[in-house]
């Protein structure tokens, strides 16, 4: 309870701060980026499964609110929300086989993927205007549209990874065969998670076509997903508030080298060599940031 | 677009060399991939580091044809072990999951093609024209093949047959070929295990920097020439991957199926073609052609 008025207070204290433009629109793009990351850690942090091409569930999110809203004028609120089952449809196609393995394989089905979505969208002229890329939507997406829906998103996966299902997902992360044996269909709960993860980054995407206002297939490469990850990985696996963190502070350090463009994503590389060498656990490991205070121990 | 045999015939050999391309590229790997278990995105970039230090070497400094490519491969193996000295073998020595690898292998290559960026700058640069003897031959019925592509082939052929006689014939490959089986007994049998993998990424840098000469070749040189490896990957990963035979059987019939498709769907599907090659590939058949039978009976 005294985490979720937590998180509202920073809630409100994002949404209401008096600030200028270009903050303004920083905070919003770290919501969004914040939305993304969450569901990635639901995948990779709490359910031990690796993706390298989130970023097309963040595709098929904004193109269907996107079309939706500017094609067919439907309202801002059902379309983000069909973008975000769009992405639960095509992942949940592509991980009823590929989930069934263990290793990296959904990782690298996510990888070809993401390469098709995106190739289908540029190619695809008559409905997503290719890679010139689809102008004029709304600019729905606020400061406090987009505060709202990530406190709102994280109040419920904070209370979602400590009910019965997110039990469920980190037993069959850390061990699965024991996780069978308990009885858990281990197959259906990484379904699950990725199901989840996926209608985050498509509601994700979905607001990010609504605060640029311009959406375009080179938005989603596999440059998106792997940061995708890497911010997961780098806030700490299995850490929600270390996501959190972490991928608020990428986001900041890529704006605050925005002048040095050339340098900026040599700078993003050695970033990540040198996380994975020093601190592979990431900013906060596996523990949250109120035990952390506390020296708990997980 | 019409169908003609010559078009047929005109397309395979294009496939095929394009295919012997890749099979240099993915076999580098796949012989990564059977060691230690995880794909080495920073592959792409030792194929920028010998394609550079060969335009170099050409250009700059002058010397021949053959000190040139030697240069470069030797360019491109002291890439790899540094690589793997700095970044990959204090990961290793830390943890043994290979998703940290796997992060810190896509931040060397973000690296690796930057700084190309940022020192030589990212203008699109070609290989003297005189590198490579450019003649044209024509076969039967108006298909033709060029130097370009014998010589791609023939090299490729060349430096396979090698790997395979080291892997074979040398104690070396022995020793490689045991730790591909079980990387712990080959340490407890007396083998230099850090020597061998070391040996591993020399060999498969090697191998990307004369794919990455003939890519400068028949394409252009770029910081952003190693994005292809992708599909070198994709090829690794539909032969099996850890699987050097699977490898270049993937790489032949990806390289058919790309040129088959621009020569007689559109040359905007071949693309998409190979990602979804990829997808129904894991799919169907998860492991490869060639790969380890993946148990995950429970």
């Amino acid at each position: 309870m005294k985490r979720n008025i937590i998180l509202i207070l920073i809630g409100l204290a994002l949404a209401l701060w008096p600030l200028g433009g270009y903050q303004e629109g920083i905070i919003i793009l770290m919501c969004i980026n914040c939305v993304a990351a969450m569901g990635v850690s639901i995948l990779t942090g709490f359910t031990g499964i690796f993706t390298l091409g989130h970023a097309a569930y963040m595709a098929l999110g904004a193109y269907t609110a996107a079309i939706l809203t500017v094609r067919y004028g439907i309202s801002v609120f059902p379309s983000i929300l069909a973008g975000g089952f769009m992405a639960i449809l095509v992942a949940w196609l592509i991980g009823l086989p590929t989930l069934k393995l263990t290793g990296d394989y959904y990782a690298i089905a996510s990888l070809g993927l993401c390469e098709a979505i995106r190739l289908i969208l540029e190619n695809w002229q008559s409905f997503t205007r290719g890679s010139r890329g689809f102008p004029g939507i709304e600019p729905y997406t606020t400061r406090g549209f987009a505060v709202t829906i990530f406190i709102f998103l994280a109040i419920i996966t904070f209370n979602f990874l400590e009910s019965r299902l997110g039990r469920e997902l980190k037993a069959s992360r850390d061990d699965g065969v024991a996780a069978s044996l308990m009885g858990f269909d281990t197959h259906k709960s990484k379904m699950k998670a990725l199901v989840i993860s996926a209608f985050y980054c498509g509601i994700s995407g979905a607001l990010l076509g609504g605060y640029m206002g311009f959406i375009q297939p080179s938005m989603f490469d596999m440059m998106k997903s792997t940061e995708l990850t890497a911010v997961v990985v780098f806030g700490g696996l299995g850490s929600l508030s270390g996501t959190i963190l972490g991928s608020a502070a990428i986001t900041l350090i890529m704006e605050y080298f925005r002048d040095i463009s050339q340098y900026r994503m040599l700078i993003y590389g050695l970033l990540l060599v040198i996380i994975m060498v020093f601190r592979p656990e990431g900013l906060l490991g596996s523990r949250e940031i109120w035990d952390l205070k506390m020296g708990v121990k997980k | 677009m019409q169908f003609t045999i010559s078009t047929l015939f005109q397309q395979i050999i294009n496939g095929l060399s394009l295919g012997s391309v890749y099979a240099l590229i993915a076999v580098g790997y796949s012989l990564v991939y059977s060691i230690l278990l995880f794909s080495n995105f920073a592959h792409g970039g030792f194929l920028v580091v010998g394609g550079y230090a060969c335009y170099y070497l050409l250009t700059q400094w002058g010397y021949g044809v053959v000190i040139s490519m030697t240069g470069a491969l030797l360019a491109s193996g002291i890439t790899a072990v540094l690589t793997e000295f700095s970044a990959y073998k204090p990961i290793r020595e830390r943890t043994p999951i290979t998703l940290y690898l796997l992060i810190a292998s896509m931040g060397v290559n973000i690296i690796i093609e930057n700084l190309f960026v940022v020192t030589v700058g990212g203008r699109v640069k070609a290989l003297p024209q005189n590198t490579f003897p450019t003649g044209v031959f024509n076969l039967a019925g108006g298909v033709t093949m060029s130097a370009s592509d014998i010589i791609s082939l023939v090299t490729a052929v060349v430096f396979l047959g090698l790997l395979q006689l080291f892997l074979s014939k040398t104690r070396w490959g022995l020793a490689i070929r045991a730790a591909a089986c079980d990387i712990r007994t080959a340490g407890l049998m007396g083998i230099n295990v850090a020597f061998l993998i070391s040996l591993v990424f020399f060999v498969a840098g090697i191998l990307a920097a004369v794919g990455g000469i003939f890519l400068s070749v028949r394409y252009s040189l770029y910081p952003q020439l190693g994005s292809i490896t992708t599909k070198a990957f994709i090829a690794a990963v539909i032969g099996g991957l850890g699987s050097l035979p699977g490898a270049v059987v993937g790489s032949l019939i990806l390289g058919l199926a790309e040129m088959l498709t621009a020569g007689f769907i559109s040359s905007q599907m071949r693309d998409l073609v190979v990602y979804s090659l990829l997808v129904i590939m894991l799919l169907i058949r998860p492991a490869g052609f060639f790969g380890k039978k993946i148990n995950d009976k429970i």
